[in-house]
């Protein structure tokens, strides 16, 4: 009996084995081919989006504009994530200060937080410009607020940046994402409608410009930091369970 | 993907990223295992904006390397000791 299950043990992790070397090798094929291929998107998209939504960024285009649902669909995926664990964990207390980091890195990183906060808040208003969006600045804002808690310990981390304002700023962002969709629905063009619903279009290239798509990508960056971060906090602000 | 030496940077990240994703399973370690998937996750990044896709470079680069490692190194923290 023992050794028959050793042998189909054996089996089964040669067959794993050669599936995951073809695996491995196909997708090496797959990307060596697309490499070699000329650049044949939908030209359909490339060719429009500036005069459909006035972004020039294609792909900030498709997420807010031609996907926004898809959009919509991604945010509350963060939002159930962050209502569940909320729901599972308790409310974060952090009564046990954790060892915190030397004076020296401390006053560095003091010195760098401000240029830190920089970059992901130009990737956030840019997002119809440059590459990035509301999505990647939002998860680099997530990153400073656990910088900020990991450098400067939790008390003073949780003062500056206190947990109702994350909450807050979940909530508020998922509503206000909804109720930017609904103005496509009061002027009769269709929910997250865009430059249809007549807001100004502003000219391709500045800063105010493609209708709704920095407003959304603003929200966006508000509810993907405020959602990834409350739910480190969730996490760090509980303690370890006993065996 | 034009000349030669572009070609052989895509081959030597591609291998890179094969050895990476093999240690992060064959490493014995949990603190171990999570910074190898971080290197992982900067040389996927890599990869993606050679191929044009600096959007999802920029989204792979933050997730992977540096939000996802902040959450498994929080629960492997508070998980320690339990299990093996």
């Amino acid at each position: 009996m023992n050794q028959s299950y050793d042998t189909s043990k054996k089996i089964r992790h040669l067959l794993a084995g050669i599936f995951t070397l073809s695996l491995g090798a196909s997708l090496i094929w797959l990307i060596l081919e697309a490499t070699g291929m000329p650049l044949t998107p939908d030209l359909g998209y490339v060719m429009n989006s500036v005069g459909d939504t006035g972004s020039i960024n294609v792909v900030t285009a498709i997420l807010m504009d031609y996907r926004g649902f898809d959009t919509l669909g991604e945010a509350s995926v963060i939002f159930t994530s962050v209502a569940v664990t909320a729901a599972i964990l308790a409310e974060p207390v952090f009564t046990l200060e954790r060892p915190i980091l030397s004076i020296i890195t401390r006053r560095a990183i003091a010195y760098l937080v401000p240029v830190f906060f920089m970059f992901p808040l130009y990737v956030i208003t840019h997002g119809h410009l440059s590459p990035g969006g509301g999505f990647q600045g939002g998860v680099s804002l997530a990153v400073l607020v656990i910088l900020t808690h990991v450098v400067f310990g939790h008390n003073l981390a949780m003062k500056k940046i206190p947990f109702s304002l994350l909450t807050m700023g979940e909530y508020w962002a998922a509503l206000s994402f909804g109720i930017l969709g609904l103005l496509g629905i009061f002027t009769g063009v269709g929910f997250l409608a865009n430059l249809a619903t007549g807001v100004p279009r502003g000219i391709p290239g500045q800063l105010l410009s493609g209708g709704l798509i920095p407003v959304l990508n603003l929200i966006v960056g508000i509810k993907v930091a405020a959602g990834l971060s409350s739910l480190y906090i969730t996490l760090e602000g509980n303690p370890r369970r006993k065996k | 993907m034009n000349s030669l030496g572009e070609y052989i940077a895509l081959i030597i990240i591609l291998a890179c990223l094969v050895l990476s994703a093999l240690s992060a399973v064959l490493i014995r370690g949990q603190i171990t295992t999570i910074i190898v998937l971080s290197v992982f996750s900067v040389l996927c990044a890599v990869l993606f904006a050679m191929l044009q896709a600096v959007d999802v470079a920029m989204a792979e680069a933050v997730i992977g390397a540096g939000f996802l490692t902040a959450l498994f190194v929080t629960a492997a923290d508070k998980t320690r000791g339990q299990g093996s």
